[in-house]
């Protein structure tokens, strides 16, 4: 059970304490309500470009005296794009703590003012390195785009990856930065979570120190696109990718209900069920039979209309990609046949992963932030365990036959060999 | 500006010390050390046992792991699957790692089912089945993963650097994970000679971190592991001779690769170096943390790679240093450029003042970040068995980091960096990068194909 304190600023911005004097560190979270979901036409990856650019100095921090601050004593520092959201966070001694609310705020407030075409060009050139490092000279590189693209129609949000197209990064411009800046960048649209070694009333005086002057904004406007989507792709969509790769590995992916729904609960015990540990029906059946090298299940904790159910699995150069195929969719198809045991075993597992993940403030202070930006409340962290314990086998089972049926399924299937461009449609 | 625009006052440091170790020892003298913490309510229990790739014979790669790996593969008393079953019943989770210098089996648990956990802890180790078809299930693995590493970029690109940078049959010259040739021959009765040989009580060590009662514990590793009785191998030296003492380049073919994966350094340190905190501190600067020399530079300034980093790697005997990164193919060579001018700088002119005082301040404040976690505390404690660290080691640690000076540092960099003898790996199109690559003054050019076992220089 975590202690929580939460509270609104008069600008709009969300602040949740959470003191915990074990070890003399402090967390700082923020979680901005804008992601790659909030991108226009011909400006794909440009939320992740500009989280780079929140690096590039404010008007009172110059370029990297972020990282240089942090560093200087002792914390660490950085910051993630994803779907729905973008967050910074920084660890730091706790002696130290109004250092990353001074620097967040600066950044908050006051960061156009040091923004110029050179810092946007250098990091346009890291982004796209980062491209490159990450999906383009990598084996499977690609995935994720392949598989949003046939998940989802190009109307949805999720249809385009965070990372973005090479074009649209190169045409990002100085213009783009301040425009999402003024749109996205607001402290009604915020969520600022401190966790660990501080006395609440003293960290709720200097947030506002920090954060009180930074005017609101107009509410952000509406992600663009249709976010509400059937959760059926209507058939089983496959795309074969005959690549430089070295092993076959099929990404299979569902539409299913959103984290900010009570049927994502069942989900994440399917999920577990048949693909987290080494009792799992994946390791059980594919990986202990030698049918797949391994193979997993994610379920992943989006909002936007819809989240995806994932499954990676890959094979040993010799197992044909369709044998991998109708292995890993016999299991499942076979979700209707869980046990009590097996539900059991899903929720103890979760739990314990859970309380293991709490021991760090930066996650603590993350899931606080994101609960508190998802359900506009960061108390139900506390409570979110006994909502997993209530899922029955029989709600387990009915929601693998209602979301995990041959007709809501894309499989984007990676057979090695081939030239590393070619790319087929099969079925 | 207002008031709260400039950088703000410091409050007062509270002070944090490495929880104590309560050392014991079980009844066939097993050493045994317990943190006891009230915090979340969760233990990791380990045992270390000195049984990395360094105790396997050259022809023999991979073995280690393997065994390893195959701990849970089922017990005389337990099928693999009953196994897992037992210990993700009660929500633990559970695994064998090996390195170079160790093999740590370890599960991390709710507090309240440490006595469930660590009876099946202890018989993976001391019952392990070996069972020849599920050990071939885990060759067939490991083999995988040689697969993979030779077709991705980065992986392979640390594979060749230790390849090019160690001589023809040094120990650290191989992949930890085992070559292709010798996993494939490795048998069950391998990995049971293995075992035999050096997993013991003498050598071992158990460690437990977490929310407990320190006699509760200790009886339970007790129960389990203090009838354990076998003699173990002395280990032997790993062999880290260097290749060359000259400089080379060794490019990797890979058509079509839009980027070149990078790899600068040599033969570098053991974790038992005299000047260790200086040369952490060396590390740091040079390319150690964000702010470093190579990252402003090759990243920050010139806009080349998502980042560089620079490391050495510390063991029994000397790993390599190695300066580490992926630039865009077109401007490989200009990249190699700056990383040699930041290498030959720090040697030539040491740190300046700041630099070194940002670094001691770095190390000293994340040190208790990097300690919040029960397997955070288990590891470091780990490393305190295998390398012989004194008891008061994290004890002193702040200190000894705070009295590096400037001139400890800048001689570091003298001793441990030579640039003179550096290799440089690249993998990437070599069509491209191997004539840019041939104007700079870095040693001669070596265009590979592939990278086999015994690959020449």
């Amino acid at each position: 059970m975590i202690e929580i304190e939460q509270h609104t600023l008069a600008n709009g911005l969300r602040l949740v304490l959470a003191p915990d004097r074990t070890t003399p560190v402090v967390g700082v979270n923020l979680w901005y309500g804008v992601g790659s979901r909030n991108e226009t036409t011909g400006r794909t990856g440009f939320a992740h470009l500009f989280e780079h650019m929140m690096f590039q100095g404010s008007a009172h921090v110059p370029k990297n005296g972020h990282f240089h601050h942090i560093e200087r004593v002792g914390g660490s520092a950085n910051a993630t794009t994803w779907f729905d959201r973008t967050n910074y966070y920084d660890t730091v001694p706790s002696h130290h703590l109004d250092l990353p609310l001074w620097l967040e705020s600066d950044r908050m407030g006051w960061m156009l003012a040091a923004m110029t075409d050179e810092k946007l060009e250098n990091q346009r050139d890291v982004v796209m390195n980062e491209r490159r490092q990450r999906y383009d000279n990598q084996p499977y590189g690609d995935w994720d785009e392949r598989m949003q693209s046939l998940l989802f129609p190009a109307t949805h949000p999720y249809h385009h990856t965070v990372i973005g197209t090479m074009e649209d990064i190169a045409a990002a411009t100085l213009e783009d930065v301040h425009e999402f800046f003024a749109t996205h960048y607001l402290p009604n649209n915020a969520v600022i979570s401190v966790c660990g070694d501080f006395d609440a009333d003293h960290a709720h005086s200097r947030v506002r120190r920090y954060f009180d002057e930074i005017p609101p904004g107009p509410p952000p406007p509406p992600v663009p696109g249709t976010a509400t989507i059937p959760f059926a792709t209507g058939e089983t969509l496959r795309t074969d990718v005959h690549a430089a790769v070295p092993l076959p590995r099929i990404y299979m992916a569902s539409r299913v209900p959103p984290f900010t729904t009570d049927a994502f609960y069942p989900g994440e015990v399917v999920a577990n069920c048949l693909g987290s540990g080494r009792s799992s029906r994946f390791y059980d059946r594919l990986v202990r039979t030698r049918r797949a090298r391994s193979a997993t299940c994610h379920l992943l904790p989006l909002t936007t209309g819809v989240t995806i159910f994932l499954v990676i699995a890959t094979g040993f150069p010799d197992t044909g990609i369709d044998d991998l195929e109708h292995a890993v969719a016999a299991e499942i198809d076979d979700a209707g046949t869980l046990t009590e045991e097996e539900v059991a075993r899903a929720v103890v597992g979760a739990e314990t992963r859970t309380l293991r993940e709490l021991q760090r403030v930066e996650t603590r202070a993350d899931l606080l932030s994101m609960y508190a930006t998802c359900f506009g409340n960061a108390a139900r962290l506390n409570d979110d365990l006994s909502r997993l314990r209530i899922v029955t086998v029989a709600e387990a089972r009915e929601w693998g036959r209602s979301f995990l049926h041959p007709a809501n399924r894309v499989s984007v299937r990676y057979i090695p060999g081939g030239s590393p461009t070619a790319d087929e449609p099969a079925t | 500006m207002s008031a709260g625009r400039s950088p703000p006052q410091v409050g007062a440091i509270r002070p944090y010390e490495f929880p104590t170790i309560d050392r014991r020892r079980l009844s066939n003298g097993m050493d045994v050390r317990v943190v006891s913490q009230d915090t979340v309510p969760i233990v990791t229990a380990m045992v270390v046992l000195r049984a990395g790739e360094t105790a396997v014979a050259a022809g023999d790669s991979g073995l280690a792991v393997l065994t390893a790996d195959a701990l849970e593969g089922g017990t005389s008393r337990f099928s693999s699957t009953e196994l897992a079953r037992a210990l993700e019943d009660v929500g633990a989770s559970f695994g064998a790692a090996t390195g170079w210098d160790s093999t740590t089996v370890a599960v991390s648990c709710h507090a309240e089912h440490l006595a469930r956990a660590v009876p099946l802890l202890a018989e993976m180790i001391r019952r392990p089945a070996f069972e020849e078809a599920e050990f071939g299930r885990y060759r067939q693995q490991r083999l995988a993963t040689a697969v993979q590493r030779r077709m991705n970029p980065s992986a392979l690109a640390v594979d060749a650097h230790a390849r090019f940078v160690f001589a023809n049959g040094a120990t650290y010259g191989r992949p930890l994970g085992g070559i292709e040739a010798s996993l494939a021959r490795l048998g069950a009765d391998d990995a049971r000679a293995f075992a035999a040989r050096h997993y013991g009580p003498a050598e071992a060590a158990g460690v437990i971190v977490g929310n407990l009662d320190p006699a509760e514990a200790v009886a339970v590793l007790e129960e389990g592991l203090g009838g354990w009785q076998r003699r173990v191998e002395a280990l032997p030296e790993p062999s880290a001779r260097p290749r060359s003492r000259k400089r080379a380049v060794h490019v990797v073919n890979r058509p079509g690769s839009v980027q070149s994966q990078i790899r600068v350094g040599h033969v570098g340190v053991d974790r038992a170096v005299e000047d260790y905190f200086a040369t952490i501190v060396l590390n740091l600067i040079l390319g150690g943390s964000f702010s470093s020399r190579l990252n402003l530079n090759l990243r920050e300034r010139h806009g080349f790679t998502y980042g560089v980093t620079s490391s050495f790697a510390v063991r029994r005997g000397p790993g390599p240093f190695a300066v580490s990164t992926a630039v865009d193919s077109a401007v490989t060579a200009a990249a190699v450029t700056e990383i040699f001018r930041e290498i030959e700088g720090i040697v030539a002119a040491g740190p300046n003042r700041d630099e070194v005082e940002t670094a001691r301040n770095y190390l000293a404040g994340v040190f208790p970040l990097r300690l919040e976690t029960t397997g955070q505390i288990a590891s470091r404690i780990a490393g305190m068995i295998v390398y012989g660290l004194g008891d008061d080691y994290y004890r002193r640690y702040r200190d000894r980091v705070g009295r590096v000076t400037r001139a400890d540092v800048a001689a570091a960099a003298r001793r441990h960096i030579r640039p003179a003898e550096l290799c440089t790996v690249v993998v990437g199109d070599a069509g491209e990068v191997a004539g840019p690559l041939e104007k700079l003054d870095i040693g001669p050019v070596h265009v590979h194909d592939e990278i086999g076992p015994e690959a020449g220089g």
